[in-house]
């Protein structure tokens, strides 16, 4: 294979770039500072998508969303529509990186790397979204993420296959959302915890809970435990406490340079717990400001309260 | 030069800042020469072991190569500051995993990437001492077994891997602590840290004939001169370092960094040779890190808070070799009593050789991690004292005729000015929610004398050339010598050039280390200014036919005192180009002090015109996570007259922010080998200015006498001294509790918070 760059303007060339063994770029941002650490070599033949105009936008469909990969985050927190009903991630998106990685680093690039430390990854999995999968024969495929991610940077996709979408469905009315993530710096961090809560409310009742957990796994994953502690649940101290213990005890974190495992074991109850309360602070239409993992944690400020 | 002048405040306005922000501004790394290679090292592959055998054959067969070199090709000399332990590519034995076996220069930077890595090193593992306390242990293995046959300065005392053994001392500690009403002990242990220039070093050698010039990111080019002379035995006078813009340093780019290397590759390539540092190099290969030390002080005191006895042992982290670091030892032996009264005293410091990078100078070396450590203790004593930390520093910080560690008697010192002025800027007394505190920590650094030259030339339009051998680090302070020229002068300092930066221009100068700029190379330059003034009077007393001293300069003229119309204009006396003045000015001289007990003396026994410092942060704290957010920190210093307000500012600023980098982020983490584990910026991590506090500054300007130029002390490594002490004790008041290890990370944190020591 020869060392070859393009640049497509059509999914056409990209999938045919593909299909003669091309990996496609977009933001850059993961590809090419993974090169620079020596994680990965840049791949020999790559395709720019960044100009396929089929690829770009958020757009509102049937109560959910499409998502096009070439969103960046930047534009996901500029939309309204994710802020108001998809709050989690504009809580995600909006800490990703720092701003020059929020104006380049796409949406689905970030799905596609498939890193267990990817902040946008908890909400979307808990907003049950699906990843639109076309392929170089033209066939397309719609797979839940849930399913597409294998481990860390690692998805079912095989490499003839480019993400042309990603399908978010429409929560419920009385639905609140929050993603925390544990930050030792105001920038440029990296998620060492993480976790996101989805909430809807039957009158004073949690009438459906999703709780996902980030950079505590080999990849992100749902906690049907702690959804069931608070399913049903007036969604107070005890519930939550218990969800945010489900949370901890689902956790099989690494211990590496950014922390040992016990202490993010630790902080996956507290993160959880964070999340939770936002969640359920949205749901009744309080206002908890994107992100949600800025707000100063009053050790006093209880879920109550 | 834009001279702002507010309220008697001067300020200048860097002339730098257009060509950095718009990318026009040359760096070393953005030179190219004709012809040039570029160089690749090949770096140790086991952070201790003895080398059998090094084979360059595949990698000099590898098409595109032009030169291989190895310590073989070089003439046989040890480097080194206090102690020549180093040679400038490995020979026999690997004592740390930057150390340089080969070094590489190819047509591309690619080939000489793939021929350091076909260079086949035969080696034999030696046991890795990382542990920088066990070190000390007499079975330990021998970094360097054969230490006695090194030149090395008398002075240094030296056992086993310890290699050099200070004190600092004073009466009879001992007894007096038995005495005392009450003692208090601590223990505090360091992470080594990183200076982290945003520019990686990079050097570019050219020889024409026996002489070779070399492009090099260095804060101390003369260093680096003296360095490539005698590493390559050549005279001093063949070698010219030029320094272009240089994108910080911080101390990271002290001493002896590289530049033989290059220019030994580039003579043997034949041609000219550059090298440019990856992020991971500079973090790795560099021999300047801030060194981890363990401390321990114990305290006796009178119920009224007067201080009777300090003892302290510190143990610091010389890594593997000594660079210009053999005096880390002494120096945080001072930093370990502080600018406190105490009655007696006895510190000891041990510097030991570990497997690991050697640490060196970096901002304020070994200060900000002892003063963390001291300023908790003294807190510790409040406590136990019953009585408040501030009114406790108040009752025992050094004034006017107080005796020094070693009996210095101090001039008039501002530090408990200082101490009130930063009291009163972050409202200590103030009532904060239960997850905020504020803290407060002292420190102090002492200036640098030492040597410096300047000539100021005058051109025939009347403009004038400031040659100086001083090194700009990005602070400006070179930047703004013209205003001082000018003023002397009575001219206008845009009138100036500067010549500066290159080795064949100007003499001998310290360079952009010790606080030194402005209070070494300043005072040469004045007194070269003052060489040219006296030199413009005589010729405008022989052309208005006046006395002298009737004379002065003023607005681009030599006028007659009282009679501005009677003149002669200055661009007419250098007409003939017969103007130019030089001048050194007098070294200010180190203060005696009752030295005589202390073992190791390597001149840091007492301190010349302490610059002195409170400063006191404001932090809240997140007790669940650990995640501290530090609000404010006010800076009140003591550092003389002040020359330069905006350049002044700037650097308590930029060192307050590397010191809440220090205090809860920055730390080299290392596996069970002495390999960094987070040599990169993902897990390094600094401090964004997202995490930037406020940060209010004022400045005790008492006039230093035998200091600096008009009064003036040095300004840029003592900010960073107490920041991460003042954060410290914030947090501790929070949390009830103290955090023992720096950096005080969240993890550390949360651990204090749950009872287990951090």
């Amino acid at each position: 294979l020869t060392p070859s760059f393009t640049s497509a303007v059509s999914l056409e060339d990209a999938l045919a770039a593909l299909g003669s063994g091309a990996r496609p770029v977009a933001g850059g941002t993961d590809l090419v500072v993974g090169a620079r650490q020596g994680k990965a070599s840049l791949p020999d033949a790559i395709v720019a998508i960044d100009r396929i105009e089929s690829l770009e936008g958020i757009l509102a469909v049937d109560g959910g969303l499409r998502l096009g990969p070439l969103a960046t985050h930047e534009e996901i927190v500029a939309s309204d529509a994710i802020r108001e009903r998809f709050t989690a991630l504009a809580d995600a998106s909006a800490i990703v990186g720092s701003h020059a990685t929020r104006a380049h680093g796409t949406i689905g690039g970030n799905v596609m790397n498939a890193s267990p430390a990817m902040d946008t990854g908890g909400p979307l999995l808990s907003f049950e979204a699906t990843a639109i999968l076309r392929s170089v024969s033209g066939g397309e495929r719609a797979v839940p993420l849930a399913e597409l991610w294998t481990g860390p940077g690692a998805t079912i996709a095989d490499s003839r296959e480019l993400l042309v979408g990603i399908d978010v469905p429409g929560p419920e009315p009385m639905t609140g959302s929050a993603y925390v993530r544990l930050e030792y710096r105001r920038q440029m961090e990296i998620a060492v915890v993480g976790a996101t809560a989805v909430v809807t409310l039957d009158g004073g009742s949690v009438a459906d809970a999703r709780v996902a957990i980030t950079a505590l796994a080999p990849t992100i994953r749902r906690i049907p435990e702690a959804e069931a502690a608070l399913t049903g649940s007036a969604g107070g101290d005890d519930a939550i406490a218990a969800a945010a213990g489900a949370a901890a005890a689902g956790s099989s974190p690494i211990a590496d340079v950014r922390g040992s495992a016990e202490y993010r074991v630790a902080m996956a109850e507290v993160i959880t717990r964070r999340a939770i309360v936002a969640a359920l602070a949205r749901a009744r239409g309080e206002h908890v400001p994107v992100p949600a993992s800025a707000a100063p944690h009053r050790p006093t400020r209880g879920a109550d309260a | 030069v834009t001279t702002v002048d507010t309220a008697g405040v001067t300020t200048f306005i860097r002339p730098d800042g257009a060509e950095k922000v718009t990318g026009v501004g040359r760096y070393t790394a953005d030179l190219t020469l004709t012809g040039m290679a570029h160089a690749r090292f090949r770096y140790a592959d086991h952070p201790h072991a003895r080398i059998r055998r090094i084979d360059t054959t595949q990698a000099r067969a590898l098409p595109g190569v032009v030169a291989v070199i190895t310590q073989e090709d070089l003439p046989d000399v040890r480097f080194g500051g206090l102690v020549q332990d180093r040679t400038l590519f490995a020979k026999d034995v690997l004592r740390f995993e930057g150390e340089i076996v080969a070094g590489v220069a190819a047509l591309t930077e690619g080939i000489a990437a793939e021929a350091a890595a076909l260079i086949e090193v035969d080696l034999e593992p030696l046991p890795v001492v990382t542990d920088f306390v066990a070190a000390m242990e007499p079975d330990a293995p021998l970094i360097h077994p054969h230490w006695a046959s090194y030149e090395r300065d008398e002075n240094m005392v030296a056992n086993g891997n310890t290699i050099a053994y200070s004190t600092i001392v004073k009466g009879d500690a001992d007894a007096a602590m038995a005495q005392a009403d009450v003692v208090v002990r601590s223990r505090y242990e360091s992470d080594a840290s990183q200076g982290v220039p945003i520019e990686p070093r990079a050097v570019l050698a050219e020889w024409r004939g026996d002489e070779v010039t070399i492009w090099s990111s260095t804060q101390v080019p003369y260093a680096a001169r003296a360095g490539v002379a005698q590493t390559l035995q050549i005279p001093e006078a063949n070698v010219r370092v030029v320094v272009p813009l240089l994108g910080g340093g911080f101390g990271a780019k002290c001493d002896l960094h590289f530049e033989a290397q290059v220019a030994a590759l580039a003579r043997a390539a034949r041609r000219p040779v550059k090298l440019i540092f990856s992020r991971e190099e500079e973090f790795t290969a560099i021999a300047q890190r801030r060194e981890g030390i363990v401390m321990e002080f114990e305290t006796g005191a009178s119920w009224d808070g007067s201080m009777v006895a300090r003892r302290a042992r510190l143990i610091l982290d010389k890594g593997a070799y000594c660079g210009e670091g053999g005096f880390l030892g002494q120096m945080a032996a001072m930093h370990a009593c502080g600018p406190y009264q105490i009655d007696n005293v006895f510190v000891e410091s041990f510097l030991n050789y570990t497997n690991q990078q050697p640490s060196g100078s970096v901002r304020a070396p070994t200060a900000p991690q002892v003063c963390w450590g001291l300023e908790q203790h003294m807190d510790e004593l409040a406590s136990e004292l019953g009585m408040d930390p501030v009114e406790l520093r108040r009752r025992t910080l050094i004034e006017k005729g107080a005796e020094g560690p070693t009996r210095q008697i101090f001039d008039e010192v501002g530090i408990k000015q200082t101490l009130e002025r930063a009291v009163e800027m972050i409202g200590y007394d103030r009532e904060l929610p239960e997850d905020e505190a504020i803290g407060v920590s002292v420190g102090w650094w002492p200036c640098m004398p030492a040597a410096s030259g300047a000539y100021i030339h005058l051109n025939g339009d009347g403009s004038g050339t400031i040659v100086t051998g001083a090194q700009e680090n990005g602070s400006g302070a070179v930047m703004a010598m013209p205003a001082f020229v000018a003023d002397e002068l009575g001219m206008d300092p845009d009138d100036f050039a500067l010549l500066y930066q290159d080795t064949a221009a100007a003499n001998w100068d310290m360079g952009s280390c010790g606080s030194q700029t402005t209070f070494n190379s300043g005072r040469a330059i004045l007194a070269a200014a003052a060489d040219v003034r006296d030199q413009l009077l005589d010729a405008a007393a022989a052309e208005l036919e006046v006395d002298r001293e009737d004379l002065e300069p003023a607005e681009g003229h030599v006028r007659v005192k009282g009679s501005p119309d009677r003149s002669v204009a200055i661009a007419d006396l250098s007409a003939a180009g017969t103007i130019h003045g030089k001048g050194s000015g007098e070294v200010p001289e180190v203060p005696t002090g009752d030295t005589g007990g202390c073992v190791g003396r390597l001149g840091n026994e007492t301190f010349l015109a302490p610059q002195l410092i409170t400063q006191a942060a404001h932090v809240r704290v997140d007790p669940e996570t650990g995640v501290v957010r530090v609000l404010k920190v006010a800076a009140a210093h003591d550092s003389g007259v002040i020359l330069n307000r905006i350049g002044a500012d700037g650097q308590v600023t930029g060192g307050v922010v590397m010191g809440v980098g220090l205090a809860i982020s920055e730390g080299t983490q290392l596996d069970e080998e002495g390999r960094q584990r987070n040599p990169h910026l993902l897990d390094y991590k600094l401090i964004t200015s997202s995490d930037a506090p406020e940060i209010e500054v004022d400045w005790i300007q008492i006039p230093a006498k035998g200091a600096g130029p008009r009064g003036s002390k040095g300004v840029g490594e003592p900010p960073q001294v107490p920041t991460a002490g003042a954060i410290a004790n914030a947090i501790a008041r929070v949390l009830g509790t103290r955090v023992r290890h720096l950096p005080m990370t969240p993890e550390r944190i949360w651990a204090a918070s749950q009872g287990v020591d951090g």
